[in-house]
């Protein structure tokens, strides 16, 4: 139903602008097959793309989203009545980087331009079945690493850091981790510790309030995201420390925008997620007009925002 | 319950002195009680041996020792000339000797033929279960006891318990049995039950199955058995033959005193008091009859309801304390017409009721006997939803010293009472309430012979203080002892009344069966 | 008989005194042996501050645990703490966070509200579970999934943060090194443990979750009891959002995940019987003592995130097989 209602309000916002017959011949129309839109960064993400289509007004957008983060089928069959619709491109952030490869397959087979984004499909998959297809991301590591040498560069050589972990197995839990390894072992930081708090606030909070009783000397926090990185804030202050430890996060959450300010947090890492869709989406328009086809990993942006960044 | 079936020459046709099975001098301590104390008894291959002995004289650790399920500490066991020391049950079944539990040991969502066969199932290849096998073995197994008229597909949750009993009984009769210990096999069954059970008990002895049979009632002891073993204390005091002996002496070297004349007192009456209690076609759900259970109950009096497993006459006390609601029919009290919606209104009228399982019903076992003695009388050691502790003792001791309960501390778990204390904590609980009308449904069931002594002397102490009692047993001789007057139900019906000088066996089972014998067994 | 009878007594009331003070005793010993090992073992574990920090880190785990008592006592069990934690939150935090209000007023609001909502999900749970007779396993995993789902939708899967900053206060406030927050907790264990052992209420608990019939049959309204069980695990639950907020400063639809294991693990820890009658707040919070230390304790050790894990596991299976020793060794 939701489905239904992105169309119709894309017909509605065509149909102010040029009469609806003429549309579907004009303009290249773009499926674009979401994730969960329960979750607030996918709705984010739908609602830009919506934006940017509306900002561009040369691509004609028709959006699926899923009931539930394992609603695997329900992508699958978007995949394929996109296929039937023939549409112009598929842009498609996988809820599984296995199950969706052989009916992107049968997309491309079809002549429409795919282009995956959010998660990576799977490299093994992508070999079995013969299809070269291009991942248009975050570097999770990259940015990690922006966040980790903004903390390496204010404590200076030498300075005792710990990391606080996401979810043990989760793959940008361990790129975020990589990337702030890169950045200890450029900036010669000493880590001293580095613990999960399953991305948890609150677990967050008791796990860095225990190290920094093993270790007092702690200058510097890692938090691979923003949520954890307001426990270890608050952590910091119950321990009166508010200033002799800085603290990084991920992601730019509304949350830790106050604390930026205050200073409290040094800085964190925007992987515009709000964008992402709509980069995806001018990736594909870019190769439907004639542009080189796309390759590996196309990295989307990411920034470090610090308390200079918030107003 | 008197057993026609057992007669002498049948006793002498099976004797053989050659012992199977010989303890001496048996002892077992659980931590600082002692269990055991010195126990020796032979068994003769092709006997029927009794064991006697009140609660907690014993006679469970013994046979927990026999099947294998705790070690003695000393003393020897000889089976067959070669010591015996089992170090499990399925060992012990190896080497012959099947028990049948006082408590019941089946799988209640499995079918009949599933528990009967569950030691052994017969299976097809790769292990896929043979059911045709199984439902013939099971079968065969029934109609061994003469159980014919049973489906053995139905799960054995929807059987009555006289009819688990027996389903129990045919399962340990699968395995080749060479002794065969019964537990109480007669506590939950009806006469006609019994008799079966008995006739079967006497094919095996002509077999030479050696069998050990357990029980409180000693009418079938003498009816049924060829020797007799009496524990006390966890003591073997003595073994005699049955011929050689008398119920009198049996009871004696059980308790070690008289109790016969204190147990057969008898009570004036006044048969003019009020009624108490009226009921009118009160109708259980479970019963299929519109028309119910009428009757009076006076102030003063002990009126029994006797009647086969199943004839409702618990469900009849459930309904009057609206445990289980009524379905119809009214029901009055002095006079005045009440419709209870719950436990708790009856109580507040004046009723309690002890149930039939003590244990699932009546007590709380890890808790005190204090917390007991006040569930149901919370409000009078309580000021403002706080307890008073030194008045919940002082309740337990005065209720306590009234009914000669023997206990340790009030604030001792009820658990660690013998049978006959628990049941008098659970009568003290009511009596808290000061009750009118007490229903007493089964009220010495696993109590021992002395204690069940005391409760019927109790039982008429409040009668004889007016107040109405409203008694269900299923052993006779208990209601000829203790109730001025006796209906018999069958069916969910009144079958008959009987007065206090027409009290026989006889009367009684007559209008038990009455209705069974026109309708056939269901 | 006499004879038989009062030894048997007597042994009883002996075995029952010596249960008794080895139950409680028992887990007070472990807790008193853990404390000796880290303080022999680490460096900082007998630091005031790091006291401070345990009794923090306890508290909210202790909250709920009260709660998850009063059900655990009964033979149930709530599975829905955790979610319906994170959906006091959001509701106290959106309140909270209302323009326009005086501080005072939003935060008094705010715990009303969360309150309420507890309340509002403990009355669910055990209507449903009581009227129908379903188990509440079955009742509160399906309203585990309610409360997170209404948490996500009343927030749109947001966080909610800035609170007034004299609440924000408030959560850090220590008095001689003891959190306020704590203090709360501890006001709460005294008051579980007077209505537990003082109260007909209490008493009533305790008879149903040994034996339900006998309670009923005895006169007791067992329906209302339940439903009274799970609506103070609810209240318990509300009150732990709030403690929630006021240390970490924020309310999340994802908050809590996983809460009611740690607070089913420090209920049985403390020696109450899953299958309910048995058990005791003081208990309670001796357990969720334990698991706030081993916590702490093997982070100060340097152990590793998977073998804390191991251990936390370990120690809660220990728990209840020396349960079981404990019972078999005072029931002979």
């Amino acid at each position: 139903m939701k489905f239904g209602k992105i169309i119709a309000a894309g017909i509605l916002a065509v149909s102010l602008t040029v009469p609806a017959v003429s549309f579907a011949a004009d303009k290249p129309v773009v499926g674009l097959v979401m994730k969960s839109l329960a979750n607030e960064f996918f709705k984010n993400m739908l609602e830009g793309a919506k934006a940017h289509e509306a900002k561009r007004g040369d691509y004609t957008l028709k959006a699926v989203g899923m009931q539930s983060e394992t609603d695997i089928e329900t992508q699958i069959n978007a995949v394929e009545s996109f296929i039937t619709e023939k549409v112009d491109a598929i842009v498609v952030a996988p809820a599984d980087s296995r199950a969706l490869v052989p009916p992107l397959k049968r997309a491309m087979e079809a002549g429409i331009v795919v282009v995956n984004f959010d998660v990576a499909l799977d490299e093994k998959a992508k070999q079995e079945a013969g299809v070269e297809l291009a991942f248009v991301g975050p570097d999770n590591r990259a940015g990690a690493k922006l966040a980790g040498d903004a903390l390496a560069k204010k404590l200076g050589e030498g300075a005792k850091v710990v990391i606080i972990e996401g979810n043990p197995g989760a793959d940008n839990a361990a790129q975020r981790k990589l990337g702030f390894e890169d950045a200890i072992k450029d900036g010669k930081l000493s880590l001293i510790d580095s613990r999960t708090a399953h991305w948890e606030t609150e677990e967050a909070n008791s796990v860095f309030a225990n190290m920094l009783t093993a270790n007092p000397d702690i200058k510097g926090v890692m938090a691979a995201n923003d949520s954890m990185a307001v426990g270890v804030v608050k952590a910091i202050e119950a321990a009166g420390k508010t200033g002799q430890i800085k603290v990084v996060g991920f992601d730019n959450i509304p949350a830790v925008q106050p604390l930026l300010k205050e200073k409290k947090m040094l800085a964190t890492v925007d992987q515009f997620g709000q964008q992402m869709a709509a980069d995806a989406i001018d990736k594909a328009i870019g190769v439907l007009k004639g542009g080189a086809p796309l390759k590996g990993w196309v990295k989307t942006d990411i920034k470090l925002v610090t308390s200079d960044d918030v107003k | 319950m008197a057993n026609p079936m057992q007669s002498a020459a049948a006793r002498t046709a099976a004797a053989d002195v050659r012992p199977v099975l010989e303890l001496s001098d048996v002892r077992k301590r659980f931590g600082g009680v002692v269990a055991l104390n010195g126990v020796s008894f032979s068994l003769r291959a092709g006997e029927v041996h009794a064991l006697v002995g009140e609660n907690g004289a014993g006679k469970s650790t013994l046979i927990k020792i026999l099947c294998g399920i705790v070690k003695r500490d000393d003393g020897n066991i000889v089976l067959d000339g070669a010591p015996y020391e089992p170090h499990s049950p399925a060992d012990a079944k190896a080497h012959g000797i099947q028990v049948v539990h006082q408590e019941f040991n089946l799988l209640p969502y499995l079918s009949v033929a599933e528990n009967i066969c569950f030691e052994d199932i017969p299976r097809k290849r790769f292990g896929i279960v043979d059911y045709k096998a199984v439902y013939d073995k099971a079968r065969h197994a029934l109609a061994r006891i003469g159980l014919d008229d049973i489906d053995v597909r139905r799960p054995v949750e929807t059987l009555g318990v006289a009819h688990r009993q027996l389903v129990e009984i045919a399962r340990a009769l699968m395995g080749e049995s060479r002794i065969l210990i019964l537990d109480e096999p007669t506590a939950t069954l009806t006469a006609r039950e019994t008799e079966r059970l008995f006739a079967i008990i006497n094919g095996l002895r002509a077999k030479g199955v050696a069998i050990v049979f357990v029980s409180h009632h000693l009418n079938e002891v003498f009816a049924n058995c060829d020797r007799v073993t009496v524990l006390r204390n966890g003591e073997s005091v003595m073994t005699a033959d049955i011929a050689d002996t008398t119920q009198e002496k049996l009871v004696a070297s059980m308790v070690g005193r008289q109790l016969a004349a204190q147990m057969a007192e008898t009570r004036n009456l006044d048969a003019s008091s009020r009624i108490a209690l009226s009921l009118k076609n009160l109708r259980h759900p479970a019963s299929p009859h519109a028309d119910g259970v009428s009757l009076d109950l006076r102030y003063g009096e002990i009126l029994g309801i006797a009647g086969l497993v199943g004839a409702g006459r618990t469900e009849l006390l459930r309904s009057i304390f609206a445990a289980d609601l009524p379905l119809s029919g009214t029901l009055e009290r002095d006079g005045q017409p009440r419709r209870y919606n719950s436990p708790k209104a009856a109580i507040r009228d004046g009723i309690g009721f002890l149930t039939e399982d003590r244990k699932e019903e009546g007590l709380i076992l890890a808790m005190s006997i204090a917390a007991n003695v006040s569930l149901a009388s919370l409000g009078k050691i309580s000021r403002a939803g706080l307890l008073d502790a030194d008045a919940e003792t002082r309740l337990t001791q005065s209720l306590g010293k009234e009914i000669k309960l023997k206990y340790g501390k009030a604030a001792d778990p009820a658990s660690t009472l013998s049978g006959g204390n628990q049941q008098k904590v659970v009568l003290a609980k009511w009596l808290a309430n000061d009750p009118k009308i007490l229903l007493l449904d089964e009220p010495t069931r696993g109590v021992d012979v002395g204690a069940k002594a005391e409760i019927y002397a109790l039982l008429r102490s409040l009668a004889d203080k007016g107040l109405a009692l409203l008694v269900v047993s299923s052993e006779l001789p208990e209601l000829i002892t203790l109730c001025d007057r006796i209906l018999v139900m069958s069916k969910h019906r009144i079958a008959g009344e009987v007065a206090r000088e027409d009290f026989s066996e006889e009367s009684i089972l007559s209008l038990a069966y009455k209705d069974e014998n026109n309708h056939g067994r269901h | 008989m006499d004879a038989t009878e009062i030894n048997s007594a007597s042994a009883g009331s002996l075995g029952n005194t010596a249960k008794t003070v080895l139950r409680e005793a028992g887990i007070g010993i472990a807790l008193i042996v853990l404390i000796i090992v880290f303080s022999l073992t680490t460096q900082h574990f007998l630091t005031s501050a790091n006291i401070t920090n345990i009794l923090t880190q306890v508290t909210i785990n202790l909250v709920l645990s009260i709660g998850m008592t009063f059900v655990i006592l009964i033979g149930g069990i709530d599975l829905s703490v955790g979610s319906v934690l994170a959906f006091a939150a959001v509701v106290a935090g959106t309140v909270m966070t209302l323009p326009g209000l005086d501080p005072t007023v939003a935060v008094m609001l705010a715990t009303v509200s969360a309150v309420a909502a507890g309340i509002l999900f403990g009355l669910l749970n055990g209507l449903v579970s009581a009227w129908w007779g379903i188990p509440s396993f079955i009742v509160t995993l399906g309203t585990l999934n309610i409360a997170r789902g209404a948490a996500l939708q009343v927030t749109g899967a947001s966080t909610i943060y800035s609170f007034p900053a004299a609440f924000n206060a408030f959560g850090s406030q220590t008095i001689y090194g003891v959190p306020v927050l704590f203090l709360i907790a501890l006001l709460l264990v005294a008051i579980g443990w007077f209505v537990l052992s003082r109260t007909v209420f209490g008493r009533v608990l305790y008879g149903i979750g040994n034996n339900e019939e006998a309670t009923r049959l005895a006169g007791h309204n067992v329906f209302f009891y339940k439903v009274a069980a799970f609506t103070i695990c609810g209240a318990a639950v509300g009150i732990g959002a709030i403690i929630y907020m006021a240390r970490l400063n924020i309310a999340s639809p994802i908050i809590g995940i996983g809460f009611e294991l740690n607070a089913i693990a420090a209920v049985i820890i403390g020696g109450t019987s899953l299958s309910g009658g048995r058990g005791s707040i003081i208990g309670t919070l001796l357990g969720a003592c334990i698991i706030g230390v081993l916590a702490n304790g093997l982070i100060l050790l340097g152990l590793s995130d998977f073998m804390r894990q191991m251990i936390t596991g370990f120690v809660i299976i220990l728990a209840v097989v020396l349960d079981k020793y404990r019972e078999r060794l005072t029931k002979a």
